[in-house]
């Protein structure tokens, strides 16, 4: 179970992929609470142009710093469009994502083959990332994590009641920039090496199938990362083995994602079971008493 | 040779059959707040799509059970306590997406058709996905103008029209069902991305001139037929991307109507 990851590729994607636990845990968590679900799936969209113009501008060094202005860019609008409250924020959200996933398209479409570019846009790079995409994941996580910390408990009571958020004294329209912004360099911290597919999945799928297990913040964000770790873990293996010894290309973003589905599902039937259970304890309670 | 023969000519009648479908359904994904469903559906639907590719089967038949299988999911896990409809929605979306694309990874030669899905071909439609749309959209039209009303009222307060004895439930399941059959329908055609906008865009920036629904309609209808037309025109002369040029003159008509609403607003009032 060890022996694969002491190949240095291998070894790598599983130190991206625990530093992407520890930040997706916690994050999730609030992406779960204020239903950002949409906001995260759009921010992995609009990232990609900027991406392109960071390509275009300075090389494979680029791409760093055009996904970040895209991404903090999209958080800004976001927030902004959302306040005002002109449109849904719902259709808001469809618009930004396809009109700067569209620019983004647009831009790779004058070239004359760019498929390759939106496949690797799609699944990431998870075996070949490098130290030094390592070392960037890190220092955004680290500074991720800071950021949070100092907000969490002020963006949960905005979340549970923004009324009472108001009255002691919170500005929620910068609450609410602060975690789009939180979301917005979580995307960038993970999107190149792990792809959009993989960045969703991360932010949406653990802390709902934690929800399940428990109502409590912190125990969420531990059991969110405890599933990321493990799906991880088991899904760079699986794709290792399918292709070492059977030869069959099996995606290993793809693979995690599907795992973390597989662990969700698993613990809604045992939540059902659960709940049934203590129902039929109940009544039988209640017929003695 | 006929006038159906040349590319440009079935493209542009596909936009405007596209755009009208795009528009009926739209009205109802913006009033709603569907949006984020539409797009997991559009993801959804992409495993069922690979797979009957890799059968031999019809597309449209695979992404319509695939599509039937997430509106259920969607519903089902919405039931649960604590999993919001966005959570519920976003795991589906996931799921679906990695499904579809680990399915493609496996095959070597697909990564053509990956980039077709997401962005579409509408320069190489052919005379049978004409046929499928105008028929889809005749299909809609008719029931959407039947079913007008009950799904108005559904739509704006549920629990009154249940206790008129209006079943809210049926109702938005049949509107569900209408819009995973318009997505499957203009997917393959025109791509997922584009498909999204065309919904969301036009309706919306109708909604900001009007609160009737029959006008919001209209006005859906004619600019998604319009951002078609002009997307398409930009395309063939700056030689890009259809489906993103179609996408952007929709966000266009959005904006613009964003900005000028309130000069006509002072007008009026």
């Amino acid at each position: 179970m060890i022996e694969p990851f002491t190949v240095p590729f291998m070894g790598r994607a599983l130190a991206e992929i625990v530093l992407l636990a520890v930040i997706c845990g916690p994050v999730g968590v609030l992406v779960l609470v204020r239903k950002l679900s949409f906001v995260s799936d759009a921010l992995t969209h609009t990232v990609f142009p900027g991406v392109v113009v960071g390509f275009l501008a300075g090389g494979l060094d680029g791409i760093f710093l055009g996904a970040l202005v895209a991404a903090l860019l999209t958080a800004v609008v976001l927030t902004l469009l959302t306040r005002r409250g002109a449109l849904s924020d719902d259709a808001s959200t469809a618009v930004v994502l396809t009109a700067m996933f569209s620019v983004g398209v647009v831009l790779v479409s004058r070239r004359s083959s760019y498929t390759s570019d939106l496949t690797s846009f799609l699944f990431g790079r998870l075996l070949t990332v490098t130290m030094q995409q390592i070392a960037e994941t890190a220092a955004l996580a680290a500074l991720i994590l800071a950021v949070l910390a100092a907000g969490a408990r002020a963006m949960l009571l905005r979340a549970f009641d923004p009324a009472a958020a108001t009255a002691a004294g919170y500005r929620v329209f910068w609450l609410d920039l602060w975690l789009n912004v939180i979301v917005a360099l979580v995307v960038v911290a993970a999107v190149r090496a792990v792809g959009t597919i993989l960045v969703v999945a991360l932010l949406i799928v653990p802390a709902a199938a934690a929800r399940l297990v428990s109502h409590r913040p912190m125990v969420m964000a531990l059991t969110g990362t405890g599933l990321i770790l493990l799906a991880g873990w088991t899904g760079l293996l699986a794709s290792w083995y399918a292709s070492v010894e059977h030869g069959i290309a099996l995606a290993s973003a793809s693979g995690v994602v599907l795992l973390l589905v597989a662990g969700y599902l698993m613990l809604l039937v045992l939540s059902l079971v659960r709940v049934r259970s203590l129902a039929r304890i109940r009544s039988l309670a209640r017929v003695r008493s | 040779m006929s006038w159906w023969d040349d590319a440009v000519h079935r493209a542009v009648a596909e936009v405007v059959l596209a755009g009208a479908l795009a528009g009926f359904v739209g009205v109802h994904i913006v009033v709603r707040r569907l949006s984020f469903f539409t797009m997991a559906l559009t993801h959804a639907t992409f495993p069922g799509v690979v797979i009957a590719a890799l059968f031999g089967v019809d597309l449209l038949l695979g992404g319509m059970a695939t599509g039937v299988l997430v509106v259920l999911g969607v519903a089902a896990l919405t039931r649960r306590p604590g999993q919001n409809a966005a959570a519920a929605t976003g795991v589906v979306l996931s799921a679906g997406f990695a499904l579809g694309a680990g399915l493609v990874a496996t095959q070597n030669s697909f990564s053509r058709d990956l980039s077709s899905y997401l962005v579409g071909s509408i320069l190489t439609v052919t005379t049978r996905d004409l046929v499928i749309t105008g028929g889809v959209l005749t299909a809609v039209v008719a029931i959407l103008s039947l079913s007008a009303r009950p799904l108005l009222y559904t739509g704006f307060d549920p629990a009154a029209a249940t206790a008129a004895g209006v079943p809210a439930g049926a109702w938005t399941l049949l509107l569900l069902i209408i819009i995973e059959i318009a997505v499957v329908t203009l997917v393959p055609a025109v791509g997922t991305i584009l498909a999204i906008s065309l919904l969301v865009a036009p309706a919306a920036a109708a909604r900001l001139w009007s609160t009737r629904l029959p006008v919001i309609t209209l006005l859906a209808v004619l600019f998604a037929v319009a951002s078609g037309l002009l997307g398409l025109y930009a395309s063939t002369h700056l030689n890009i991307a259809a489906g993103a040029s179609i996408a952007l003159a929709a966000t266009t008509i959005l904006v613009l109507s964003a900005v000028l609403r309130p000069f006509f607003k002072e007008r009026n009032s």
